[in-house]
């Protein structure tokens, strides 16, 4: 039996957190951090045992942890992989993580796997494929998911409806939440030429769970997505213009390449959580305010 | 749940092309040589602009498959990337990603055939040791997230009913495997390993991008290393968190092959005693046992 819409609601904010990444295992074990949560990238925990594992485990013990997939495919025209459903249900059973996201992508066809996240053309078609298996894996789970939007290098001449309308009905008809990245969305403005704060305001405010904020690289002609960065300052006035409009959404740093010191993450996840209070304490979280940044 | 047809059309064009080795253009070139696209195919899938091309933008996706693919392999096969220098190792791994694509959700198993693949290819043709160092090394990435279990310690061994200890059967831990090999690929990789350190010593921070770019100039003409080709038997295991390998004797071999088989201690040190008396064999099975308890290599036997 599908998990009902109805029956979903919004996870209260776990704070702010970051991405676990193996270069600060040890500096995350050993101390205190300011840090109210972690998401770690499910695969790479997909293991029968050894120091990602066990790190986990203790790292679970002291934080919230939050779940995310890179590989659950669920754009793919392949069947839905029931191995790595059947990996992922044994992870969050062991975790018992705040919720278990991926992306609104496809990462592989023919029994093949890209590791990478592809665009989906905004189609009827499209949505209804995607719904069906949203459907699928939330029951297979036993748990609603999040799906959070990528950024991306092509659109398709097919698409019939701008990305954030995609996003907001596969939500309404799956019952999944939404992870919303500040940063994707920015990305994939400057790429592709739409309104960044149209996505935003285009999205249903219920069904945002989760914010990402990371850094990428102008490139010149396009702006990759490569979280090697700071967040850039638009990206901050981005999120401002988010917690206004969703209120305060558990909110994460990624940075997973030229890793700098657990510190300068932690003065990244400050930062988010200083414009979001800021922003909050405003009182136009919802209704619109001035701008912060 | 059956898959509409237009979009898997579309993903299937798409893939093609990202995962072509020469790039976009020329992988859709391939695909109309054989009838499997036609020319326009792109140009009615992606939008361009005036900033790129449909071409330029599926490059992106083409070119993060290939060197995120590229990167994962380097962390798995840092030895066999020294003996071969970057940009054989990257023309290898075009060869390979050809054949192999990955097929499993987690970038952890891509290397899976990376051996077998290169036993196969001119440069493991060339240098047949090439082939069993990479065994060696995907050993080594397999032990590092194999299953726990608690190892045994001496005072373990030591609380077990002594005056049966000739019945006693005990078990390897999971995270260790016995490694038959036609080249002495441990001796290869220690001196790789050597090799490594030793530049990174001389160009400051190790892994760094300069000790990379130094080692690239030209290591096409770079000798492959020769691996000697000697029957070797590694053992690889991991203590604590630390995977680590060595190459071990004869009655080693037959010990720790007893041992998994569930032999009981008394029919590992009579196979010991072939050519010794049976207080050396006896001695030498509790030199065996010093060193595997001293390296975490032994778990209680599986009951029932």
């Amino acid at each position: 039996m599908a998990i009902a819409p109805d029956r979903i609601s919004r996870p209260p904010s776990l704070g702010h957190g970051v991405g676990l990444r193996r270069d600060h295992f040890e500096r995350v074990l050993s101390a205190p951090t300011r840090i109210d949560w972690f998401e770690v990238i499910s695969e790479n925990f997909m293991v029968e045992g050894g120091k990602p594992r066990d790190v986990l485990t203790r790292v679970r013990e002291r934080y919230p942890v939050v779940l995310h997939g890179v590989s659950l495919s669920i754009g793919s025209t392949d069947p839905l992989n029931e191995d790595y459903l059947a990996a992922l249900k044994e992870l969050a059973a062991r975790v018992q993580p705040a919720w278990v996201s991926d992306h609104l992508c496809w990462a592989g066809v023919g029994g093949h796997y890209a590791h990478d996240l592809l665009p989906l053309p905004y189609t009827e078609e499209a949505l209804a494929h995607v719904v069906a298996r949203v459907h699928r894996v939330q029951e297979r789970l036993g748990r609603a998911i999040a799906l959070e939007n990528v950024s991306s290098y092509v659109s398709y001449r097919r698409s019939a409806m701008p990305e954030w309308e995609f996003l907001s009905e596969v939500a309404r008809r799956s019952g999944c939440g939404i992870l919303l990245d500040v940063n994707n969305i920015y990305v994939s403005a400057r790429n592709h030429g739409f309104d960044a704060r149209a996505y935003i305001d285009g999205v249903p405010v219920d069904a945002v769970w989760q914010f990402h904020l990371a850094g990428h690289s102008d490139k010149g002609d396009f702006l990759l997505d490569t979280h090697d960065h700071p967040v850039c300052d638009p990206v901050w006035d981005l999120y401002a213009h988010a917690v206004r409009r969703f209120g305060p959404v558990s909110t994460l740093i990624e940075w997973d390449d030229r890793i700098p010191a657990f510190e300068r993450l932690e003065e990244e996840s400050e930062r988010a959580r200083a414009i979001a209070s800021v922003v909050v304490a405003g009182g136009a979280a919802v209704a619109g305010g001035a701008a912060v940044a | 749940m059956s898959a509409p047809p237009r979009l898997r059309d579309d993903q299937g064009l798409f893939w093609g092309l990202i995962a072509a080795p020469e790039g976009v253009r020329r992988g859709l070139e391939a695909l109309v040589g054989r009838g499997a696209a036609r020319p326009g195919d792109l140009d009615a899938l992606i939008v361009d602009d005036e900033r790129l091309s449909s071409f330029d933008r599926l490059d992106i996706y083409a070119n993060m498959y290939f060197f995120r693919l590229l990167d994962c392999l380097k962390e798995d096969y840092p030895r066999l990337l020294e003996a071969l220098g970057p940009a054989r190792f990257h023309n290898l791994v075009t060869d390979y990603l050809l054949v192999h694509p990955s097929s499993h959700p987690s970038l952890r198993y891509v290397g899976t055939r990376l051996a077998d693949f290169l036993a196969g290819h001119a440069i493991g043709r060339e240098c047949p040791g090439l082939a069993d160092l990479a065994r060696l090394e995907w050993a080594r990435a397999d032990i590092f997230d194999a299953a726990d279990a608690r190892p045994l310690t001496r005072a373990d061994i030591a609380a077990l009913p002594q005056d049966t200890a000739g019945e006693m059967r005990l078990a390897l831990v999971p995270a260790c495997r016995l490694l038959r090999l036609e080249h002495d690929a441990p001796r290869a990789w220690r001196e790789l390993k050597e090799r490594a350190d030793g530049r990174a010593g001389d160009t400051g921070a190790a892994g760094g991008a300069g000790a990379a770019c130094a080692h690239g100039e030209g290591d096409h003409a770079d000798p492959l290393p020769r691996i000697a080709r000697r029957p070797t038997t590694a053992r690889v295991w991991r203590h604590g968190f630390a995977v680590h390998h060595r190459s071990i004797d004869d009655d080693e071999i037959d010990s720790l092959e007893g041992l998994g088989a569930g032999d009981s201690l008394g029919v590992i040190a009579q196979r010991l005693s072939a050519g010794r008396t049976p207080e050396r064999a006896t001695a030498r099975l509790g030199a065996l046992l010093q060193g595997w308890i001293e390296d975490g290599l032994i778990a209680a036997a599986p009951t029932g």
